[in-house]
C-alpha cells in the first residue's frame, strides 16, 4: 500500500507546531487569568474575606472596642434565637417577603404581558414602570413618607373623599408594615417587568399561531404556553426577589426609623445594622447574618425545585 | 482537585483568615505619644456643621486654627449623628480612629471604658468655671475628663401663648396634672370628633428623650449607683403612664399626629399643636416656618416638672483617639472646637446652646427666647447614659415606651420587661 498523501488527522503535529500551538494556549491562558483577576481580587476581597470574617466572627466574641477576642462556640447562636426581638426580626422578614415577591411578581407579569403588545407610547409606559428602580430607595421613601403622612398625606386624603377615615400608615404598628410592602412592591416592579418583558419577546410567535388555530383563547394561551416558557425568568426573578427581600433595608430604615412603631417593622438586617452599629456587638452581627445568609441558601434551592429549572441559572 | 489547586487554596483561607484575625485585633493599640509637637495631619470625625453651609463654617473655622497652629493640617470627615457610629466602629477596628471625633452625651463613658479616647488632662472643676457644669458632666468619666463640651441641647416645654389664651390658661403646667388638664383643654376636634389641634404632642420627638425628661421631672433617675436599671421605679411608672394617659385616655393627641424629624414640617408652625415636649432648636424652625409666630410673641416656654424641675440634655463634645498620631495637634483642635469662636459659630449654625458661659451674653443667644430660657434653667438639666453599658441598651427604649403607649403592655410591664432587658445586656458586657 502506498503511504498516504497526507499526514492522517490522528497525526502528532510537528515540534515547532506544537510549541507554537502550546505557546498560543500559554498566551491565550494568561490573557484569560488576566482579564479574570480584577473580577477575581474583587471578589476575594469584597466577598471572600468578609464571608469569611462574619464566618469566624459569629463563634467568637469580640469587643470591637476594646479589640479583643475570645472563642465562644454556639453562644451566639443560642443567645439570638433566645432574643424574641430576633424571631420577630424574622417574622417580620417573612412577612414583607411573602407580600412582596409573590404579588410584586404576578403584577409584573401582567404588566410585562401587557406592555409587551403593540401599545401607543409603549416606550413610555415601560420607562414609567422601570423609573422607580433606578430612583434612589431613600428619595423615593421620602416623597413616600409625605404621601402617608396621616394628616396632610396623599393617602388620607384621597380616602376622605370617599368618607373614610385613613390610618397613622407609618406610626400604627398595624399599619406599618402594609406602608413599606406597599412602597416596596410599586418600586420592585420595573425591574421584574423588564426581565419578564425580555424572556417574553423570546417566545417563538408560532407557538401562539398554532394555538390560535387550535382554538385555544387569550387565556389559555397565557396559562399554556407564555408562564410556562417563562419558568427560567420566573426562576431568576424569584431568586434576585427572595434576596432582594430579605436583604431589604433602605426603605425601613427611612419610612419607618428605628424598626417601627414597637418593632412593628423591625426585620433581620435592621437587626444586624443595630447589633454591629448601635451597640457594637459584631459578633452578634456576625451570627445573626449567618442566619441570614443560611435563610437565603435555603430559599434558593427550594426557589430552583419550585420552578423545576436545574438547566438554569 | 488536584493537590496544587488545593494548597492554593489553603494559603487563600490562611491569607483570609490572618487578615480577619488581624481586622479582628484592630482595636486600641498602646499608644504611641507622639513627640508633644503641635503638628501634623491629623482627621475630624463631625457630625455637626451639616451641609454645605456647615461645612463652609467649619472651613473658616479650620482656617483660623491654622493660622494659630500653622504646622497642622486637619481632614474633616462629615457625617450625621446617624451614621456616626458607623465611622467610628470602622475607624476604630480598622485601627486608624479620626483623631479628633465630635460625640453626643451618654457616649463617652462607653468609649472611655474601652480605651478609644485619651484622658485631656483637665481638672473638671476648673472646666466647671468656664463651662456650664451640667455641660462638662457628660465629658468626665471616672472623674477624668474625656470630652470637652461644644455645644448643649435641651427638650422643653414649649406652647402657643395665644391658644393658651383662648382656653383661659394663664400659667404654664406645675405638674404632671396640670400637663394633662391643660392638654385636654387646648384640645381642638371638629364637629365630627377629627382631631385639629392636638393639646399636647408627645410624639414628636424621640420616645426615649420625652419619657426621660418626665422620668426626670417625677424624680426618678436612670441608673442606680451601682449601675443597675432605675427607670422602672414608680417615678417611671408615672412618666409612662402620663405619657401613655394623654393618648390613650385624655386623647389629647393621636398615634400619627406628629412623628420625630416630620419632612410635613414644624407642628406649632401650622398651627396643629398647642403644647408639646420639644426641642429648644423649634425656635429655629419656628423663625424660618412662621415668623409672624416670634414677632407677635405667640410662643412660650416652661420646664417640665412634678416632683422637680427637669430639662433633657443633649449636645456635642470634642474628644480625642487614645491612639492619635499626633495627640498634642488633637487636643489643640478639641480645645480649639470648644473655644468661643469655633463653639459661637457651631451653636448658631445649629441653633444650639454654647456650652461656654461666656457666650451667653452673645447676641445670637440674646436673639433666640428658647436659649435664653434653656440656660437660664441650665440647673435643672439631667443628661441620659452615664454607665459605659448606655450604647448597649439606649434603642431598647423606643420599643418599650410605644409599646406603653400604643396600649400593648401596661407602663409597669413595659419597663419592667425593659430593666430585665438592660439588666442581661449589662451582665452580658
Amino acid at each position: 500500500m502506498a503511504a498516504p498523501a497526507v499526514a492522517p488527522p490522528t497525526a502528532r503535529p510537528a515540534v515547532g507546531a506544537h510549541r507554537r500551538r502550546r505557546s498560543l494556549g500559554g498566551d491565550r491562558r494568561r490573557a484569560a487569568y488576566l482579564m479574570l483577576a480584577p473580577a477575581v481580587l474583587h471578589l476575594a476581597w469584597w466577598i471572600g474575606i468578609p464571608t469569611v470574617a462574619t464566618f469566624v466572627l459569629a463563634f467568637t466574641r469580640y469587643d470591637i472596642l476594646a479589640g479583643t477576642m475570645s472563642w465562644a462556640g454556639l453562644d451566639n447562636f443560642v443567645a439570638i434565637f433566645r432574643d424574641p426581638l430576633w424571631w420577630k426580626a424574622i417574622g417580620n422578614t417573612v412577612v414583607y417577603t411573602f407580600f412582596t415577591v409573590p404579588v410584586a411578581m404576578a403584577v409584573a407579569v401582567v404588566i410585562a404581558v401587557l406592555l409587551n403588545t403593540k401599545l401607543r407610547a409603549r416606550a413610555w409606559y415601560r420607562t414609567a414602570v422601570f423609573m422607580p428602580h433606578i430612583t434612589a430607595t431613600v428619595a423615593i421613601a421620602l416623597v413616600w413618607m409625605w404621601m402617608f403622612e396621616p394628616n396632610i398625606g396623599l393617602f388620607n386624603w384621597v380616602l376622605s373623599l370617599f368618607g373614610v377615615r385613613g390610618p397613622a400608615w407609618t406610626s400604627d404598628p398595624a399599619w406599618a408594615m402594609t406602608s413599606v410592602i406597599l412602597m416596596s412592591v410599586w418600586k420592585g416592579i420595573g425591574l421584574k417587568m423588564v426581565i419578564y418583558l425580555a424572556a417574553l419577546q423570546g417566545i417563538p410567535s408560532d407557538l401562539y399561531e398554532a394555538a390560535e388555530i387550535d382554538g385555544a383563547g387569550p387565556v389559555r394561551r397565557f396559562f399554556a404556553i407564555t408562564l410556562p416558557l417563562l419558568g427560567p425568568a420566573t426562576f431568576f426573578v424569584l431568586v434576585i426577589s427572595l434576596i432582594d427581600s430579605f436583604q431589604v433595608f433602605e426603605q425601613f430604615y427611612v419610612l419607618t426609623p428605628e424598626g417601627g412603631p414597637a418593632n412593628a417593622t423591625t426585620v433581620m438586617t435592621y437587626e444586624i445594622y443595630k447589633s454591629a452599629f448601635q451597640r457594637f456587638d459584631m459578633s452578634t452581627a456576625s451570627a445573626q447574618s449567618m442566619v441570614l445568609f443560611a435563610f437565603l441558601l435555603v430559599l434558593t434551592i427550594v426557589g430552583r425545585r419550585f420552578t423545576g429549572r436545574d438547566d438554569v441559572a | 482537585m488536584t493537590n496544587r489547586h488545593r494548597s492554593a487554596l489553603r494559603a487563600v483561607a490562611a491569607a483570609a483568615a490572618g487578615l480577619v484575625v488581624l481586622a479582628a485585633c484592630g482595636g486600641p493599640a498602646p499608644d504611641r505619644g507622639g513627640d508633644g509637637a503641635v503638628s501634623g495631619e491629623i482627621s475630624l470625625l463631625t457630625p455637626i456643621f451639616e451641609r454645605a453651609d456647615g461645612a463652609a463654617v467649619l472651613e473658616e473655622q479650620l482656617a483660623a486654627f491654622k493660622q494659630k497652629y500653622p504646622g497642622v493640617t486637619v481632614k474633616p470627615d462629615y457625617t450625621s449623628y446617624s451614621k456616626l457610629n458607623e465611622k467610628l466602629t470602622t475607624s476604630i477596628a480598622s485601627g486608624q480612629p479620626y483623631d479628633v471625633m465630635l460625640m453626643g452625651v451618654g457616649w463617652i463613658p462607653p468609649f472611655a471604658e474601652k480605651g478609644v479616647l485619651a484622658d485631656l488632662q483637665q481638672d473638671p472643676a476648673q472646666l466647671a468655671t468656664r463651662y456650664y457644669e451640667g455641660a462638662v458632666d457628660p465629658g468626665v468619666f471616672q472623674g477624668k475628663v474625656y470630652g470637652l463640651p461644644i455645644m448643649m441641647d435641651t427638650r422643653i416645654g414649649i406652647y402657643r401663648k395665644d391658644l393658651f389664651a383662648q382656653a383661659g390658661i394663664t400659667e404654664p403646667p406645675k405638674n404632671f396634672a396640670e400637663l394633662r388638664e391643660y392638654g385636654k383643654r387646648l384640645t381642638q376636634r371638629g364637629p365630627d370628633g377629627k382631631l385639629l389641634v392636638a393639646g399636647l404632642d408627645v410624639l414628636g420627638i424621640d420616645p426615649r428623650q420625652a419619657f426621660l425628661t418626665l422620668l426626670w421631672a417625677a424624680g426618678g433617675e436612670l441608673f442606680n449607683p451601682d449601675g443597675s436599671p432605675a427607670f422602672n421605679s414608680p417615678a417611671g411608672v408615672k412618666a409612662l403612664q402620663t405619657m401613655t394617659d394623654v393618648i390613650q385616655t385624655d386623647r389629647s393627641e393621636e398615634v400619627g399626629w406628629t412623628v420625630p424629624n416630620s419632612p410635613t414640617g414644624n407642628v406649632m408652625a401650622q398651627g396643629r399643636a398647642a403644647m408639646l415636649v420639644g426641642h429648644h432648636n423649634f425656635w429655629t424652625a419656628i423663625e424660618r416656618e412662621a415668623p409672624d409666630l416670634i414677632a407677635q410673641d405667640k410662643l412660650g416656654f416652661f420646664v417640665i416638672q412634678d416632683e422637680r424641675p427637669a430639662i433633657f440634655q443633649g449636645g456635642t463634645l470634642a474628644t480625642v483617639a487614645a491612639q492619635s498620631k499626633a495627640p498634642a495637634a488633637a487636643k489643640a483642635l478639641a480645645e480649639f472646637l470648644a473655644s468661643e469662636g469655633p463653639a459661637l459659630a457651631a451653636n448658631q449654625q445649629r441653633g444650639n446652646i454654647p456650652a461656654l458661659k461666656s457666650l451667653e451674653t452673645s447676641e445670637f443667644v440674646q436673639q433666640n427666647k428658647a436659649i435664653q430660657f434653656a440656660m437660664q434653667h441650665f440647673d435643672a438639666v439631667h443628661s441620659e447614659g452615664g454607665v459605659p453599658a448606655w450604647l448597649d441598651v439606649r434603642d431598647k427604649f423606643k420599643p418599650a415606651i410605644e409599646s406603653a403607649m400604643l396600649g400593648q403592655k401596661s407602663p409597669q410591664q413595659a419597663l419592667d420587661d425593659l430593666a430585665a432587658e438592660t439588666s442581661a445586656a449589662l451582665a452580658g458586657r
